[in-house]
């Protein structure tokens, strides 16, 4: 199948009944590249953010250890009527979906097949959901197409692997601004902990900070270990000698005003970032999941005192969601970048 | 490195995360009214819900009705639960309705004011909310001098401590240019303009919003618009609905002074202004402003030539027969009320001059539309022989329902021959992010707490726009003449008539 075939055949299924076309609404494009087995839950994710996202996704599904050549091509135009608008053929919108299950050799050069499928003059996102991180930016052709790279830390198992992995990564200038899914999970957990020192009174407790403390559960630990990171970062702590201990983890710093440590505690499954504390000289401040775990409760306490909460939503922490959130954002992540050398640096401590 | 005493919140010093406000008691008067149930508390628990609004905020609801702070927060709940059944979360309305406070109290008396001034300064203590203040005058507007006074003088025109207070006052801004004008000089008697913040909801829109997106981040739309190449402009704000429930308001306001003056008005601003500076309060509003201080004044003697009044009688909407303007409940057998406007209007200046603006608006119109359409001047000469008339193209850019971009331009019909039809090209582009559209309230609070009033309007604005209405309003007033159209069409003869007297005609939305 050519490319002009395909692109032939996608205006065709975007077709309705009466021969009119549905409108396409492009906003960007989104390379996927997974592997068989996860092919089918990756399509579906892709598929429900067409509604947010409509977009040109492009799943490359590589197979190079196949000894023979073959490439197959599906492809798939999700078209929905708007929310809130009378129905109607030419309120439908749609956002189309090409498969490219590569084996052998021309798996090998997935980006002589992804790059002429792309949509002119949109953003290209390239997203690896299996934790994959591209190897090195020369041997992977497909980095060059991107503008943004969507990567997973917690993906792989290994978090603090990965999160070295992808520091190394970024080193390379050709590598296009990199995004990650955990750090867009813990967007809310940061807004929520800066909140609490948002009164100008309170700002100054920041660097009271005297003892942090993290309780997640194994799919939280790069959230947990970014989010020390980032507080090291942020506030100036420079890292000390670390400690592993058998039920977690002491991270120890050096602040302007005294001395600091960050201690990640594992808890029970199911609640990736469960609690964080912080504790400075007089007062401790709270930001914990609550109820069905999708709202978070923000406290601050003098002693036993309570001085303020709030309760709000967390928001969901789904695959689709979280990409959504990275999908925002075009440019590099200056912020993320900073929180994950920080860590690096608290790693080899 | 950082301070080791810090002031701000270096935590937030992060573009990724949301910006959230400094604490603060937002004092709603006129609590006990339908748009703080309907309007303010939905968009209030939202913004908190979303984390869009500090631990310390609070609401305090003034109002004569007796009640308790715990009845006033069951009576907020009713509501948000009528709203959307099951889409509240028990424990963040809790935390939320935990900050919100009633006290019963006569406006017209300093007493009242004095209480308020004691409670706040108490929640300043006990919830932190630092002495700042944002007072929403959400009673009726016969009250706004009376409260503004009474606000100056227990002092509550300026925060505690060194806090902010803020003034958000709902439309209508006065009656006629006399009363607005009356209205801002009592206002600033005690509060600076930028203190002020005039709500028209419709500058909440994401939509309207758009339209300056659309305009001055595309460059391929700003060299064409303008009198070189814009024949005519049509603004269309129609709604469906008859009087409903605010028959005795509306028998007094009409739909000029209702839509014209402000949605309308607004509307028409962001269509001919020059593109502003930056996108600031500053830049934003004198742009506004120099659009309605070009609009030329219709001579009163001239008000037939330019604007018509129209009045639905019995007619159809959608497949149902509704009643009359003057057979509906409370509206008096021979109101001359305005519930349909067209007008003429011209912008003089250097970008439109000679270009008529034709705007109109009406209730129980066929359906609920507001739209843009730029008409273009036709090709000055066609190279087609036996083309068929070419028609000009139009621009229309859809505020609602279906926010969007169409385009018509003429193409040439297969064959041997060189027909020219034309052909809609529509750009949906609302239809882009599918996301949900936040509640232009929730914005426009946002942007109150975070002191932002670009999308509020300034005392000029408002004047400005009355001051191009006025010559109708005192016109209409003496005249008892109003033209009738049935309900569920496009508005009487006399509005088709006031475009075919240039050769024009109205499009339909």
């Amino acid at each position: 199948m050519s490319v002009a075939q395909i692109e032939r055949e996608l205006a065709r299924l975007r077709m309705n009944e009466d021969g009119s076309l549905g409108a396409r609404a492009s906003v960007l494009n989104l390379i996927v590249v997974t592997s068989e087995e996860s092919a089918p839950e990756v399509a579906r994710v892709v598929s429900e953010l067409s509604g947010d996202y409509p977009s040109r996704a492009i799943l490359m599904i590589s197979d190079p250890d196949e000894g023979e050549a073959n490439l197959e091509i599906g492809l798939s135009a999700f078209c929905g009527v708007r929310h809130g608008m009378p129905g109607g053929a030419g309120n439908q919108v749609c956002a189309e979906q090409i498969t490219v299950h590569a084996e052998g050799t021309p798996a090998e050069h997935l980006e002589s097949l992804a790059g002429p499928l792309l949509i002119p003059d949109l953003p290209v996102f390239l997203w690896y959901p299996d934790g994959d991180v591209p190897g090195s930016p020369e041997c992977d052709g497909m980095a060059a197409l991107a503008d943004r790279l969507i990567l997973d830390s917690g993906a792989a198992g290994d978090c603090e692997a990965s999160l070295r992995v992808i520091a190394n990564l970024m080193e390379h200038d050709e590598v296009p601004a990199v995004g990650d899914l955990q750090w867009a999970a813990l967007s809310p957990w940061r807004s929520l902990v800066a909140d609490l020192f948002a009164p100008p009174e309170r700002a100054g407790e920041l660097t009271k900070i005297r003892r942090v403390e993290i309780l997640h559960d194994t799919a939280g630990e790069c959230q947990a270990l970014l989010l020390a990171g980032w507080l090291s970062g942020a506030l100036g702590w420079r890292p000390e000698p670390a400690d592993r201990a058998a039920e977690g983890r002491v991270f120890r710093f050096d602040g302007p005003s005294g001395k600091i440590t960050v201690e990640l505690y594992h808890d029970v499954p199911e609640t990736a970032l469960r609690r964080v504390r912080l504790y400075s000289e007089e007062l401790s401040f709270q930001v914990s999941r609550y109820g069905e775990h999708t709202d978070a409760r923000s406290t601050v306490m003098r002693g036993e005192e309570l001085l303020g909460e709030r309760t709000v939503h967390l928001g969901s922490s789904g695959v689709g969601v979280l990409l959504g959130e990275e999908l925002k954002f075009l440019k590099r992540d200056v912020t993320y970048e900073s929180a994950l050398e920080r860590l690096v640096e608290m790693l080899e401590s | 490195m950082i301070d080791t005493q810090l002031s701000v919140d270096v935590l937030q010093d992060d573009t990724r995360l949301p910006k959230v406000p400094e604490p603060g008691a937002m004092v709603i008067f006129g609590a006990s009214g339908d748009l703080t149930a309907r309007k303010l508390v939905p968009a209030l628990y939202d913004l908190v819900a979303r984390r869009r609004l500090p631990m310390e905020f609070v609401v305090v609801g003034v109002s004569r009705t007796q009640m308790s702070h715990d009845e006033f927060r069951k009576k907020l709940r009713k509501a948000l639960d009528g709203q959307r059944p099951g889409g509240v979360s028990d424990d963040v309305w809790d935390s939320f309705c935990g900050n919100v406070f009633y006290l019963s109290g006569d406006t017209n008396k300093a007493e009242t004011y004095e209480e308020l001034k004691g409670f706040l300064k108490k929640l300043d203590g006990e919830r932190g909310t630092q002495g700042n203040r944002a007072f929403y005058l959400a009673s009726s507007p016969t009250l706004f001098p009376s409260i503004v006074e009474k606000l100056g003088e227990a002092g509550m025109n300026r925060g505690e401590n060194g806090g902010w207070a803020r003034l958000v006052l709902e439309k209508p801004f006065g009656r006629d240019l006399a009363s607005a004008r009356e209205l801002n000089i009592d206002i600033r008697r005690y509060f600076e303009e930028t203190q002020i913040y005039r709500i028209d909801h419709y500058l909440g829109k994401e939509t309207v919003q758009n339209i300056m997106a659309l305009r001055f981040s595309n460059s391929i739309f700003e060299p064409i618009w303008s009198q070189h190449y814009v024949d005519h402009v049509q603004i269309t704000v129609a709604e469906e609905l008859g009087v409903g429930a605010r028959a005795g308001f509306y028998e007094e306001a009409g739909a000029l002074r209702d839509i014209v003056q402000n949605h309308l008005m607004q509307v028409l601003c962001l269509t001919a202004m020059e593109p502003p500076v930056a996108f600031d309060a500053g830049d934003v509003r004198e742009e506004k402003v120099k659009v309605l201080k070009a609009a030329r004044r219709i001579p009163e003697d001239e008000v037939e030539n330019f604007a018509v009044r129209g009045q639905y009688t019995r007619g159809w909407v959608w497949g149902e027969e509704v009643p009359g303007y003057r057979e509906e409940k409370n509206i008096a057998p021979d109101s001359t009320t305005d519930t349909f406007v067209a007008l003429k209007l011209f912008i003089d200046n250097w970008r439109w001059a000679g270009v008529p603006f034709y705007v109109r608006t009406g209730k129980r119109l066929p359906k609920r539309v507001t739209e843009i359409a730029i008409q273009f001047k036709p090709t000055p000469h066609a190279p087609f022989a036996g083309a068929g008339n070419l028609e000009p193209n139009v621009l229309v850019v859809r505020v609602q329902p279906e926010e969007g971009v169409s385009l018509k331009i003429g193409a040439k019909v297969p064959g041997s021959g060189f027909e020219i039809r034309s052909v809609n090209m529509d750009l949906l582009y609302g239809t882009a992010f599918l996301e949900e559209v936040p509640d232009a309230y929730q914005r426009l609070l946002l942007d109150l707490m975070l002191g932002d009033p670009t999308l509020f309007i300034r005392a000029d604005e408002t004047e400005g726009a009355w001051d191009v209405l006025d010559p109708v309003i005192r016109f209409w007033a003496e005249s008892k003449e109003v033209s009738f159209y049935p309900a569920g069409s496009w508005g009487p003869e006399e509005a088709e008539e006031l475009l075919m007297r240039d050769g024009r005609k109205w499009r339909r939305p």
